[in-house]
């Protein structure tokens, strides 16, 4: 394997894990502070086991979102030191941020955890909120620097040199708030049908349906609300995309050449070699729609771009139509609970809650499907238009080898996470 | 504002050091204790670590942030040259993170429990041992800069630097400083009538950091380290080291006598000293190479980018340190409330 394909891969790798665990950590403390809220008011003792097992959950996965993410602030440069060298001062303001956000996560996440019975009752429950809060601060922070990545702003790039910088308009770059918006939303949808989809099995099981029925309004909530706004954010992220990465663009919709009131492709095996889309459903003139609000524009095709400076398109556009396929269908479902609140005897029917169960997984399959299509669209650039991938890669041969070793150490973390949440859920069961 | 970065960047290793270093002690402190008082360590640790434990390691997140923000050339160096025992820092992070949470968070309690502790108490001595190499690494004048990585062997530019004896030995060093810095924390956190057991393991801590040190500045001077040569030379740096030792009269006295706080004080004050005086001798000099030492203060990022780090610092300084200085406090009242209505625990 050449070193530059085995550093994607690790950084793929790395971050497609913790992309999973900073989410969870990021989103779940908002379930246990309504959960908690809701045992301070009603004094119902459900919502307190209910809020204590989810308490747990939120340390367990808080350190593994904390830990990795620590690898990854090192990885940074050491798989990409030419990209930090040149990048790290001028993108450096929302990360050193976000270490600030993150340090007041753990504090906060220290007075929740070790604060039961001795702080008062009101501030523990408040410092439970800041959790959450914060979490969310660090989750956008990131995004914008990633943000700055596709749409490189804060500077003047003069001879191969980066000068007059700005980390304040680097910070607020273009892409900032489509993609931190589109990240939040997507975190909450994700996040929200997946502990819902866990507890919709527990009551499928019929294992104490009061609590777990609990505990999935409150997820699902979340959850549904957030798949239902996302189509609005996912509209602005394509028209922004439309203007500032016309390319990224045209391999998401696998749209080769250049045409007015271009089509709209759903599904459809694509050929890059011929250029040739098979089995699709192709929606006349929507494409131009999309992107630009107007059914007539042009839309830029693939072929307009040099040959070196295009992205994988199968990849790009397959995990593109997997996102917009999973998001509305999640969209659809969370329109159904809001319905099933009205239909009360639809909480009786297995039917329903097997249907939520089978969601569990596919907010997090659409959300790391999302961003394979921002990071590899963004490709061959890690700085769009300014610096490819293949410069920044270290020098030191055989990252293959550390990659195998994070991959073995993922996955094992992976499978042991998910072997204590069983368990977990299994004390939760039996202790009736 | 550059005195502003480069003092949060001085403090947060320092805390890091300290903190972190007390963390990464405990473990070492567990793994060379028997197998009764590795029962009562673990759950001492828990007591005092739980609730500190992941604001202690976000330090070395924001030094690494301040480092590629502000230095960009320097931390260059760092992650290329030292990329393999960075990694296995990382690891060694990560794996005692999650055998932390893990042993204290699984709803279960059986065997798995023995591998959680493996887990955590041999990467507690791992990772300090590898970060010690590092810094060791760092001033070892083993870092070959090239433009052309091809014209030499990959062990002379990505190994030679940290794996080498003068390297190792810092590495030591640093794991012993760590087990001093946790048994004298442990001391006053312990529970009743065990005290002794963490007082013998700060004697045997004391030791080995004397000896290791020792042996490091023996080498270094033995061998022509510019490193141990500047520091011999520097009578700042000397007058630093002696103080360090003598403070150890007092430390001994104030743990006599029970006054935990003090003691931590003293224990504290030493390491900063070490640290004022392998940073003071060679200062700006942080990177001694094959040829040329490395200008910490060159190569820095344009003004605007320091003047935005260093209010960012100041801002975020502001917020964080009176939160984290309430988190330690309340626990610290809370163990003790909590010592004093259950002594079992």
């Amino acid at each position: 394997m050449e070193n530059l394909d085995a550093a994607r891969l690790q950084m793929a790798f790395t971050l497609i894990f913790h992309i999973v665990f900073a989410c969870i950590g990021m989103v779940m403390p908002f379930f246990m502070v309504v959960s908690h809220y809701k045992w301070l008011k009603t004094k119902d003792q459900l919502y307190l086991t209910l809020t204590k097992a989810w308490q747990k959950g939120v340390a367990i996965f808080f350190v593994t979102g904390a830990v990795s993410g620590t690898a990854l602030s090192f990885e940074l440069g050491l798989l990409w030191p030419e990209f930090m060298k040149h990048a790290g001062p001028i993108i450096g303001m929302p990360f050193s941020l976000e270490g600030a956000a993150f340090f007041v996560e753990a504090i906060a996440l220290g007075f929740y955890l070790y604060g039961w019975n001795k702080l008062p009752e009101k501030f523990h429950w408040f410092t439970g909120v800041i959790i959450g809060l914060s979490g969310v601060a660090s989750g956008i922070l990131v995004v914008a620097a990633n943000g700055w990545m596709n749409s490189p702003s804060g500077f003047d790039y003069i001879d191969g040199q980066f000068l007059n910088i700005d980390p304040v308009q680097a910070m607020l770059n273009p892409a900032w708030f489509t993609q931190a918006l589109h990240m939040t939303l997507a975190a909450f949808t994700a996040t929200g049908f997946a502990v819902a989809g866990i507890h919709a099995y527990q009551v499928y099981k019929g294992r104490r349906v009061a609590l777990h029925t609990k505990a999935f309004k409150i997820a699902i909530t979340f959850g549904a609300i957030a798949a239902i706004l996302q189509p609005i954010s996912g509209d602005i992220s394509a028209k922004d995309i439309a203007e500032r990465q016309p390319v990224k663009l045209a391999a998401m919709e696998a749209h080769y050449n250049t045409e007015k009131g271009a089509p709209l492709y759903i599904g459809g095996i694509v050929n890059p070699e011929t250029q040739e889309v098979k089995y699709k459903v192709a929606i006349p003139g929507m494409l131009s729609f999309l992107a630009f609000g107007d059914f007539d524009a042009e839309v830029k095709g693939l072929n307009d771009f040099p040959e070196d400076e295009r992205p994988n398109v199968p990849i790009v556009h397959y995990a593109f139509q997997t996102m917009v396929g999973i998001g509305g269908l999640l969209m659809l479902a969370g329109l159904l609970y809001f319905v099933s609140l009205k239909k009360k005897k639809w909480f009786t029917k297995n039917k329903y809650w097997l249907f939520f169960v089978l969601l569990a997984p596919l907010g997090f399959i659409a959300l790391e499907a999302g961003w394979i299509v921002t990071e590899v669209g963004r490709q061959p650039w890690i700085i769009h238009k300014i610096m490819r991938t293949k410069d920044a890669v270290t020098p030191m041969p055989g990252i293959v080898f550390s990659f195998y070793t994070y991959i073995v150490v993922y996955l094992t973390l992976s499978v042991a996470v998910t072997w204590l949440m069983i368990r977990q859920i299994k004390v939760l069961n039996a202790n009736k | 504002m550059l005195y502003v970065v480069l003092f949060f960047l001085i403090f947060s290793l320092y805390l890091y050091v300290v903190l972190g270093g007390a963390d990464y002690g405990a473990g070492i402190v567990e793994l060379f204790s028997s197998e009764e008082n590795q029962k009562i360590t673990k759950k001492t640790i828990y007591r005092v670590m739980g609730p500190v434990w992941e604001a202690n390691h976000i330090w070395i997140i924001i030094m690494i942030v301040i480092l590629w923000i502000a230095f960009p050339a320097y931390y260059n160096i760092l992650v290329v040259n030292l990329h393999i025992p960075l990694t296995i820092v990382l690891l060694g992070v990560t794996l005692r993170g999650v055998a932390f949470v893990f042993r204290h968070y699984d709803a279960v309690i059986d065997n798995s429990q023995k591998l959680y502790d493996a887990m955590f108490k041999i990467s507690s001595l791992i990772t300090p041992i590898f970060l010690g190499m590092v810094f060791g690494g760092l001033i070892s004048g083993e870092i070959k800069l090239t433009e052309d990585v091809s014209s030499l062997s990959f062990y002379e530019v990505f190994v030679q630097p940290w794996f080498n004896v003068f390297s190792i030995l810092v590495g030591l060093f640093f794991a012993a400083l760590c087990a001093f810095l946790s048994s004298v924390l442990l001391i006053g956190e312990s529970e009743e009538g065990k005290e002794n057991i963490y007082i013998r393991k700060a004697t045997i801590a004391t030791v080995v950091v004397f000896v290791t040190g020792l042996i490091t500045f023996m080498y270094g001077y033995g061998n022509n380290f510019v490193f141990v040569e500047d520091f011999i030379k520097d009578t700042y740096a000397i007058v630093a080291m002696l103080i360090s030792g003598l403070l150890l009269i007092p430390l001994w006295l104030t743990i006599k006598k029970g006054r935990r706080v003090l003691s931590r004080f003293f224990a504290g004050l030493q390491v900063f000293l070490i640290l004022l005086a392998a940073l003071i001798s060679h200062f700006p000099n942080i990177i001694i190479t094959e040829t040329h030492r490395v200008n910490l203060m060159e190569n820095i990022a344009p003004d605007s980018v320091i003047n935005v780090l260093g209010i960012s610092l100041i801002i975020g300084g502001a917020v964080i340190l009176p939160g984290l200085f309430h988190l330690l406090k309340s626990f610290k009242m809370i163990k003790i409330l909590d010592r004093n209505s259950n002594p079992s625990v």
